[in-house]
Parts: structure tokens; C-alpha cells; sequence
């Protein structure tokens, strides 16, 4: 026995909470005779012994070195169905986004497959997920901010606190004011400190200079940049550094005291230090906001989140506690991508 | 390392035991012969900088000779020359100022003369052969138009006995369109005719010039006081005739007005808006200014949130808005004619024109009196400058007998050959304040060019308020609201040829479309046989508000649900709103045209003031021409506003009008100024049209005035382009002249370079607080 599955099992046998007994795990019977149904799942209990015949394609469990791909990652590699693994505990938060069968088609290319997730109320949960796997696309729908790329087309259906996103008579300007957002690259906007951070009250129609300065003041605060800007909250905002302006950006994506926060690896064009200060905000500003983040550094999910979820190729594979994924993941391919065996 | 023995381990570091030894070998193994391993000279790239470099050079000289010549040869028109009295061999006596030298081939019956004086080695002046004993001439300028014909000569040095630099040698600088006169200053007289009007009158000598010294000193004050006499003749007769007449003009204005209106409201016709109530049409044009706003502010609000309101909500408020400017509409054109005046009434404010007219009239009579009086003072003073060859004075007609001429026709008097470096500077500066800031004398070949610049300047400035926001605009709509396809692409095609059109057609279309169809339409309305009943208008503009509401319902139930494709039945509908939203632009136009209500700005003014060549027209076509650079100018500023600033914009919740507005539009500002710095430099800079739709040779007015409304951007105007067309290649004088064209382009090039580099600071603070030195 290889160390996966060694590691799977003491898993599963550490205590009832962890436990996967009625955790069930899909594997889709490899095309063939009597078996052309794809929609014909079997379900095999987790704690099972793993014994699917996949033809020429090597199972998770490999016997020596040469790592080879779990079967969940070859049946979504193949377009076939996948069962996503989701912990119980995440069902026992209540969700403030949920995500219903969601699909998303660029111009026809489908990105995103089915997805069914529930983002716990006031939790920074984190998408990982190697290049390409729609984690950005999935954060990008919450707030429909794919809707300004030509081509798109949805299906399925994105709650936020039981409001359907994509339903035709939604106010797409008033959705996205009650959510929050930080992009990859810092994108302070070509005006004054003070402008910057009131921007969504503003644009909002606030025009009560108390008010605004009250809301600047709180949201910088917040976002741990005060003490360095509060003597130059007229000058350009461009002047900043880039960390500096990232922290502006969450300032200004939580001054409107949004309903959700979504961040598209906020961190990656920073440096160490800058880094740091972004998480231990995150970290701040966590029990007040339900926070969803995408990030394509592990080690970053596992110290600022509390849920994670992998994405594999515009599918959900994994989804539970941070520790429990990073440390006890319950399928092989979360284990495999964790510990950088592939992606 | 361990076959190397070091002689002194104690001071040999380990680098100094690598260089020796251990690593040379290993060097030379790698890089193998110097010679196989030289970089090709197409991998260096110094070729390219040197090719790079001589292009540049060569437009750098191009560039700075261009400019050079030109700061050259416009700065000095101005300095003072000296004026030469030349002893010709045949006895005649020329004085002039030298302008300049050459050597010439001279004709076959003098080259006998010519060799035999050369052979006598005297008799000529030097100078009157060249290094190569080739004859030489001097072009002089001699003045004295009036009795000389020519005010330019050519003189053949070797003719000359000799020269010499007299100091009473004067040059008058006169503002009676004979341009210079050059003499010798005698004395200044009054001359005060007898009462009866025959005999001759009484003449006191009130200067005379000494020997060596010139007159100027004496006379000074004397043609101070002439000047002011001048002045006041000056300011009598623009300032107080001007407002008397257009206070005439206007009580005319009021009774035609008056009249028409009374006639108007007994065949039954609605009243009318005329020039006269200017206030009115100001009114008019703020409140639909500011009901246009309202209404894209709503229409845009509406369309930032599709899913607040239901198409049906918005088809209901679009149907309110057109019955609303409907009422409006019947309100203002159906009023109740309040011109429905008796007979008795009209009568009465006919005596009141006659009575106010005759008023005026008397005012008028009174100005005419005291300008002729102050003339008459005037015409006592007489100045005595004789020409060098005939003694003679400056006639004040050309079949006149010689009169002396009045001191005050005198602008300047220079006596350059006694001027020290210090009044030369003077002199220079002096015509360069005239010349900056007077107005133009003597067919603009003399005096100053203010209304010139002063058009200039407005023309450009006009312009670029006009095309900016129309350009902006454009472009804003082709990047951000246009679906990027076939048509846009057209659209961008047509837009980038039309830089490539000659400039001469944009002026033909401005004639004939600004001039002569929507200039004439404001001055005298529709044509008489376009114009429809009243009925039929009416049922006009209620089908264009049908029209109108129909399009906008079909915009709206064709528009596709967000995150949707649109359905073949959606596309359809598009394309019939499209369509529909063209036949109400049409209509408008025809309900324009066939209106029963404008009788034209000024219906009952014979001249045509909008509808001829004018500054507004002008700037339009200028506009029109300048177009291209801007859209395209702004274009690329839009499109190089990064994406992650609009979507953090639409991630804060903001529409898409806010993230243009706040964003994008700031943003993109320095680009738009680029493109406006581009427009103005070609607009000021351009002429063929110019010369169809509005420069004229001669238009001193400025387009300011204290009556209202204050700027007649309807008037004709001067340009600093056409100006240079003018003086230079239509000048009566262009010998004369051509020293101006020079000093005009210098002060063109100026003008320019000034509002460039006042838009390029501008476009730098924006820069610096928009864009920023982060990225």
C-alpha cells in the first residue's frame, strides 16, 4: 500500500465527525458493452474497497513512484460525469450563495459543469484549483460580471440569500452593489484616495459629505490602510504602493457593507510582505463577511480559509473544511492535487 | 584544483589561482576561435541606429530651417533701414532704403558703357561690380506711390555718381493708402482759409527743420495733438454713429416687427419668434437644452436597470414624454396672438418710430457736425516733405494739384539715418506693438493685424468646443455601445477616409449646406412652397410622436434578456426600431421644413445674415473637417483604458453610463486632449475652406460688440491663413507686402505653439491625475 492510500484510510477511521460512511463516492463504469447509459452512476460507498475495472486507465491507487492520475480526474479529462464529494459539515452552516446546477457556456464552450455549492454565511471559503478549472468563472457569476463578455450563456441558477441571480427581472446593478470584489491585479480607479473608497457609495447616489467621510474612515480602517493614508486622502490613489492599492481595492469592495466579498487571487501580483498583510486582513475581516476567494497558492488557502473547495476542469471534485482537505482529503485527486502531484 | 602548487598560500586568494590556471583552459574551450563566433552585423542592430538616426536628422534639419527661415525673416521686417540719397550720372537725385543686392547680366546696348567704365578704374562708386566684374543692383524702396507709380526700383550701381546718408532724410508711415513717403522734412504750417472762402489763406510757419537735425524734434508735440485729433474723429465716428445706428436699426427692427406681426394675426397665421427677441431664443435654447438632458439622464437611468423596470413601464413614461412636448408644443405655437392690434394702435406706434427715428436722426446729425468740425481744425495743419527728385509734395488726389499733407495723416515718423541702436529698438518695438494690436491700413499692407488674430483665436477655439464633445461622443458610442462587427467597422473605415478628403470639399459643403440651406432656413424659414396648413402639421407631428413611441417599443421588446442570445424575432425587431427611429429623423426634418410657424429670424431683413459666410458656419465646417482626429484620437484613449477598471467599476455596482462618466471618460481625458491638440493645430492652420465659408480680406470689426447678443459669430472674420493667401499672392503691393506675409507666419506659428502648449500642460496635470506614474 502506497502512502494515499494509507493516509485515505487513517482518514476515514479517525472518529465518527470525519467519518465518510454515508459520504458516497460516483465513479462512472467505463464505457461498454451493456453499460452505454452514461447517466448510469454507480454508487459505491466510500469505504469500499475501490475495485472499479477502468480499462487502460490506471486507477488512483498506483503501486510505485510515477504518480498517476486518480480516475475522477480521468472521467473529467473524458467529459464523463462526477459526483462531487462534499462534507457534511458544510451543510451545517447556513449559506448565503448557493449554486444550483450551475453551467456556464463561452460561446458555446462550456466552462463550467453543474455546479451545486453552498457558501457558508460569515467563512472565507477558498476555490483552489489548478489553471483553467472555471474558479474564476464560478466567482465571476456570483456577481454576473461575466455577463460584460460577449458570448456567454448560463444555465442553472446562483442564490444569493435565496435571491436568484440570473433570473430575468433581477437588477444587475443593484446585485452587484450588494456584493463586493477584489481582482487580481489592483485596480485603484484614476481619482483621490477618498474617492476610491466611497466609489460604490457614490455611484450609489450618496451625496452627504459625513456620511461619505464616516465610510471611508471605517472601510480603511478595516482594510488596515488608515494609519498610511489618512493625511493624503486627496492625493491620486495611483500614487500608492501595490499593496497599498490592493488594500485600497478591499476598502473600497467592503465600504458599501456588501453581503458577500469575492476575491480573485488578490494576492498573487504582490510580494511576500504585501502578502501577508492581505491574509492577516482577510483574516480580520473574516467573521464579519462571508468571504469567497480564489487562489491559485495552497498555502494561502489553507492559513486564511475556512472551507475550501477544489475545481478540476470547470467541475467541483472537493469540498469540505480547510483542514479536512488539506490534511484529510477524501477522494485521491484532491489528495493528489494538495500535495502537487498535479496541476 | 589540487595539481595547482601555490607559491605563497598566505596571500594568493583562490580567484588569482583561478585566473592562472585553473579556468583558462576551460575558457578557451568553450568559446572556440574568436573569429567563427563574431556576431553578424545583423544581429548588432548599429546599422539600424545609424539609419535610424540620419532619418531623424534629416527632419529634424527640414524642421528647424522651416522655422528658422521664418523667425528670421519675420523678425527683422520690423528693424528700422537706413535711407540712401543716391547722385545718379544722369542727374536725377534717389533717395530709398536698400532691400536688396544682386549681380546681373546687363542688356546689350549697355555693355559697351559698362566695359569702358570698368576700363577707367573711376567714375563708380564701389560696390557697383561684384568679386567677378559682374555688374550689380540694388532694389530700392522709394515710396512716394502717389507721384512715383512704383514705390520699388531697381538701380544699377554703376550708374550711380555717388551716395550719400542725409540726416533730415524722413520716412512717413501715413494711414491714407499710399503707403511710405520719403523726403525731406521743410517745416510744419497752418493754413487757415479766409471766411469767405477765396484768396489764399493765411499760412504761419509753426516748425521748421534745421540744418542736420531733422524736424521731428520740433514738431513731436504738434503731431501728438494731431493724433489725438485722429483719435477723436476715430472714436466719434465708429463709436457714437455705430450705436446711433444700430439704435435706428433696431427701432426699425421693432416697428417691421410690429407691422408683421399685425399683418400676420389679420390673415389669420400663429405669431412668430424674430431676431428681436433674442432673450427668447436664448430661453428657448437653454429650456430644450435642459429638457434633453433630463430626458437621457432617465432614458439612461432606465437602461442601467433593465430588470427594475418592465419594458411596458418604460413604453408608458416614453408615450408621457411625447405628449408632453406635445403640450408644450401647442402651448408656445397655438399662444393667443397677442399682436392682434387696431388700426389706431399701429398708427400710433408709427408716430412713435417716426418721433424716436427723427430723434435719433437729430443725435446723428450732431456727431456728423462735430466730427466736421474737428476735421476742419485738423486740415489746418500741414506738413512739408518734398520728394528728393521733384521737389514735389504729396498730392491729395492724383489729378489734385500738390498739397501739402496733413500732419496727422502721419502714423509713425522715423528719421533712420540719425536713429541711435537704442531708437532703433524703439522704432522695432513700437511697429511691433502696431502691428500686434492695430488693425490693418493701406489694403493690409501696412498697419496691424488684431482683428486677424483676434478671429484666428476665436475661430480655433470655437472649433474645438464644437468638435471635442461631437467627436467624444461618437467615439464613445462606436467603442462602448456599438456591437463590434461588420457595420462598426464600416462606420470606422468611413470615418478614418474622410481625413483623407481635400479640405476645399469640406469648405463646398459648408456653403452649400451650412451657407446656403441651414443659414438661409434660420434667416428667412421653409421655403414658401414647403410650407404646409396648420392641419397638416399638426397630423404630421402626431404621427412622428406615434413614430417615435413605436420605436422606442420595438427597442425595447427586441432587446434580448440578459445572459440570453437574441431570438430571430428579437434581431427583427432591432431592425425595425432601427429603422423606424431613421424615419422619425427624417420626419423631424420635414416637420422642420414644412412648418407654418417660423417665418425666419429675420423675415423682414433684406441681407442675408446667417444665411451667408460666417465665423459659426466657418467653425462647423472646420469642425466637420477635424472630426476624424478626434474620434479616432478618443477611440484609441478608450480602448486603452485597462479592463480591470471597468470591471472593478461594474463589480462595485456601477452602470455602465457611471463607469464611462467616472471612469472611463477621465481616464481616456488626456487621449481626447491629444486629439483636440491635433484638431486645433489643423483647424487654425487650414485655408482652402476658410476662403469659401467665411475669411474675408477685410473685416476690422471684431465680432464682439456691447449690444446684444454680444458675439455675432455670424459676421465674417479675418484669418491669420488666409490673411498670409492675401497679403501675399493678392496684395495690390506684394513687394511691399511680402516682408508682411513673413512676420504673419511668425505670429501664426506662435498662436499655435501657444495654444498647443496650453493644452499640452493641460493634458499633463491630467495625465499625472489620472493616469499616473503606478502602471
Amino acid at each position: 500500500m502506497d502512502a494515499p492510500t494509507k493516509h485515505n484510510s487513517n482518514a476515514r477511521g479517525s472518529g465518527p465527525g470525519e467519518g465518510g460512511e454515508e459520504v458516497t463516492r460516483a465513479t462512472i463504469l467505463p464505457k461498454g458493452p451493456g453499460n452505454e447509459d452514461p447517466t448510469a452512476a454507480t454508487l459505491i460507498p466510500l469505504n469500499a474497497p475501490v475495485a472499479v475495472p477502468v480499462e487502460s486507465a490506471p486507477t488512483g491507487r498506483v503501486s510505485s513512484g510515477s504518480p498517476a492520475m486518480a480516475s475522477g480526474i480521468e472521467a473529467i479529462r473524458e467529459g464523463r460525469p462526477f459526483e462531487p464529494r462534499i462534507h457534511k459539515e458544510v451543510a451545517q452552516h447556513e449559506p448565503v450563495v448557493r449554486a444550483e446546477k450551475f453551467d456556464l457556456f463561452y460561446s458555446g464552450k462550456q466552462a463550467l459543469h453543474g455546479i451545486n455549492m453552498d457558501f457558508p454565511r460569515n467563512k472565507v471559503t477558498a476555490l483552489i484549483g489548478p489553471s483553467g478549472c472555471g474558479k474564476s468563472t464560478l466567482l465571476r457569476s456570483i456577481n454576473r460580471l461575466n455577463d460584460l463578455v460577449d458570448g456567454v450563456r448560463t444555465q442553472g441558477e446562483i442564490f444569493i440569500n435565496n435571491l436568484p441571480v440570473y433570473a430575468p427581472d433581477v437588477d444587475v446593478i443593484d446585485l452587484r452593489k450588494r456584493i463586493g470584489m477584489v481582482f487580481q491585479k489592483s485596480n485603484p480607479f484614476p481619482m483621490s484616495i477618498f474617492e476610491n473608497v466611497v466609489y460604490p457609495l457614490r455611484i450609489d447616489g450618496e451625496r452627504r459629505k459625513g456620511v461619505l467621510a464616516e465610510a471611508c474612515e471605517k472601510s480603511l480602517r478595516a482594510a488596515a490602510l488608515w494609519d498610511e493614508v489618512k493625511d493624503r486622502l486627496k492625493d491620486s490613489a495611483l500614487a500608492l504602493s501595490g499593496g497599498q492599492q490592493q488594500r485600497l481595492c478591499i476598502a473600497r469592495a467592503i465600504s458599501a457593507e456588501p453581503e458577500v466579498l469575492l476575491m480573485d487571487e488578490p494576492c498573487s501580483a504582490l510580494d511576500p510582505i504585501a502578502t501577508l498583510k492581505i491574509e492577516e486582513l482577510i483574516h480580520d475581516i473574516a467573521g464579519r463577511y462571508t468571504v469567497i476567494i480564489v487562489t491559485h497558492n495552497m498555502h494561502q488557502a489553507a492559513r486564511v480559509s475556512d472551507f475550501t473547495a477544489f475545481m478540476y476542469l470547470g467541475r467541483l471534485v472537493e469540498y469540505g473544511k480547510t483542514a479536512a482537505i488539506f490534511q484529510r482529503p477524501q477522494l485521491p485527486e484532491t489528495e493528489q492535487y494538495v500535495t502537487g502531484r498535479f496541476g | 584544483m589540487g595539481q595547482l602548487t601555490q607559491p605563497n598560500p598566505v596571500i594568493a586568494p583562490v580567484d588569482v589561482a583561478n585566473h592562472q590556471g585553473g579556468s583558462r583552459p576551460l575558457l578557451g574551450a568553450r568559446l572556440g576561435s574568436p573569429k567563427s563566433r563574431a556576431t553578424p552585423l545583423s544581429a548588432r542592430g548599429e546599422p539600424v541606429v545609424w539609419l535610424t538616426g540620419m532619418a531623424m536628422s534629416i527632419c529634424i534639419v527640414m524642421i528647424v530651417a522651416l522655422l528658422g527661415i521664418t523667425v528670421y525673416q519675420g523678425s527683422r521686417t520690423f528693424w528700422p533701414k537706413p535711407i540712401d540719397t543716391l547722385v545718379m550720372t544722369d542727374g536725377r537725385v534717389v533717395m530709398g532704403m536698400p532691400m536688396a543686392t544682386e549681380h546681373f547680366v546687363p542688356q546689350e546696348s549697355d555693355r559697351a558703357a559698362i566695359e569702358k567704365l570698368k576700363a577707367d578704374a573711376a567714375g563708380f562708386i564701389p560696390g557697383a561690380f561684384d568679386a567677378q566684374g559682374r555688374p550689380v543692383r540694388t532694389l530700392y524702396r522709394i515710396g512716394n506711390k502717389e507721384i512715383r507709380g512704383e514705390p520699388f526700383e531697381w538701380i544699377e550701381l554703376y550708374k550711380v555718381k555717388s551716395t550719400r546718408r542725409d540726416p533730415e532724410a524722413t520716412l512717413l508711415e501715413r494711414n491714407n493708402n499710399w503707403g511710405l513717403w520719403i523726403g525731406v522734412a521743410e517745416r510744419v504750417e497752418r493754413r487757415v482759409k479766409p471766411a469767405e472762402g477765396s484768396g489764399s489763406p493765411v499760412i504761419t510757419t509753426l516748425a521748421a527743420a534745421e540744418k542736420g537735425k531733422g524736424l521731428w524734434r520740433s514738431i513731436a508735440p504738434l503731431h501728438g495733438e494731431a493724433s489725438d485729433r485722429r483719435g477723436q474723429i476715430a472714436v466719434l465716428s465708429k463709436g457714437e454713429v455705430g450705436e446711433i445706428n444700430q439704435r435706428l436699426e433696431r427701432e426699425r427692427q421693432d416697428f417691421e416687427q410690429a407691422k408683421l406681426a399685425a399683418a400676420r394675426a389679420k390673415a389669420g397665421m400663429g405669431p412668430a419668434f424674430g431676431a428681436g427677441v433674442w432673450w427668447a431664443w436664448l430661453v428657448m435654447a437653454v429650456g430644450l437644452a435642459a429638457v434633453a438632458a433630463v430626458m437621457t439622464r432617465r432614458l439612461i437611468q432606465m437602461a442601467d436597470r433593465p430588470g427594475s423596470v418592465t419594458p411596458t413601464r418604460r413604453l408608458v413614461v416614453s408615450a408621457c414624454w411625447v405628449v408632453a412636448i406635445g403640450a408644450a408644443l401647442v402651448a408656445v405655437l397655438e399662444r393667443p396672438s397677442s399682436a392682434s392690434m387696431s388700426e389706431q394702435e399701429l398708427a400710433a406706434l408709427e408716430t412713435r418710430y417716426k418721433a424716436k427715428s427723427d430723434e435719433l436722426n437729430a443725435a446723428y446729425q450732431s456727431v456728423l457736425d462735430r466730427i466736421k468740425e474737428i476735421d476742419a481744425r485738423d486740415a489746418e495743419v500741414r506738413l512739408i516733405v518734398r520728394d528728393a527728385e521733384s521737389g514735389r509734395f504729396a498730392p491729395t488726389t492724383s489729378t489734385a494739384p500738390d498739397e501739402p499733407m496733413r500732419l496727422s495723416s502721419v502714423v509713425r515718423w522715423v528719421e533712420p539715418n540719425q536713429l541711435t541702436f537704442a531708437g532703433k529698438v524703439g522704432v522695432y518695438l513700437d511697429r511691433w506693438r502696431e502691428f500686434v494690436f492695430d488693425e490693418p491700413r493701406n489694403t493690409n499692407t501696412e498697419g496691424g493685424i488684431f482683428p486677424v488674430i483676434f478671429g484666428t483665436v476665436l475661430l480655433t477655439l470655437l472649433l474645438s468646443v464644437l468638435v471635442v464633445p461631437l467627436g467624444v461622443i461618437a467615439a464613445l458610442y462606436m467603442r462602448e455601445y456599438a456591437k463590434q462587427g461588420v457595420m462598426i467597422s464600416v462606420v470606422r473605415i468611413c470615418v478614418n477616409n474622410l481625413a483623407g478628403v481635400p479640405s476645399i470639399v469640406y469648405g463646398v459643403f459648408g456653403l452649400g449646406f451650412f451657407c446656403y440651406t441651414l443659414g438661409a432656413y434660420i434667416d428667412r424659414g421653409p421655403m414658401p412652397e414647403m410650407v404646409v396648413s396648420r392641419f397638416a402639421w399638426w397630423a404630421g407631428a402626431i404621427g412622428l410622436g406615434m413614430v417615435v413611441v413605436f420605436a422606442v417599443a420595438m427597442g425595447l421588446y427586441g432587446r434580448p434578456k440578459p445572459g440570453r442570445e437574441a431570438t430571430r424575432t428579437q434581431k427583427w425587431l432591432m431592425l425595425l426600431s432601427a429603422l423606424t427611429w431613421l424615419a422619425a429623423a427624417a420626419g423631424v426634418v420635414g416637420l422642420l421644413v414644412g412648418t407654418p410657424y417660423f417665418h425666419g429670424f429675420y423675415e423682414y431683413r433684406p441681407a442675408a445674415t446667417f444665411g451667408t459666410r460666417g465665423l459659426l458656419w466657418a467653425a462647423l465646417t472646420l469642425s466637420l473637417l477635424t472630426l476624424p482626429v478626434v474620434i479616432v484620437a478618443t477611440e484609441e484613449a478608450i480602448a486603452a483604458v485597462p479592463r480591470t477598471m471597468r470591471e472593478g467599476s461594474y463589480g462595485c455596482g456601477a452602470s455602465k453610463w457611471q463607469t464611462i462618466r467616472r471612469i472611463v471618460l477621465p481616464r481616456a481625458m488626456p487621449g481626447i486632449m491629444t486629439g483636440m491638440i491635433l484638431a486645433m493645430a489643423r483647424g487654425a492652420g487650414e485655408v482652402a475652406p476658410l476662403m469659401l465659408v467665411g475669411a474675408v480680406k477685410l473685416a476690422p470689426e471684431l465680432l464682439v460688440s456691447k449690444s446684444p447678443p454680444f458675439l455675432h459669430l455670424e459676421n465674417s472674420f479675418m484669418h491669420l491663413g488666409f490673411h498670409i493667401f492675401d497679403v501675399g499672392f493678392q496684395s495690390p503691393d506684394s513687394e511691399a507686402a511680402r516682408p508682411l506675409v513673413w512676420t504673419t507666419t511668425l505670429v501664426l506659428v506662435c498662436i499655435v505653439l501657444f495654444l498647443n502648449l496650453a493644452a499640452i500642460r493641460i493634458r499633463a496635470k491630467l495625465r499625472s491625475k489620472y493616469i499616473g506614474g503606478a502602471f
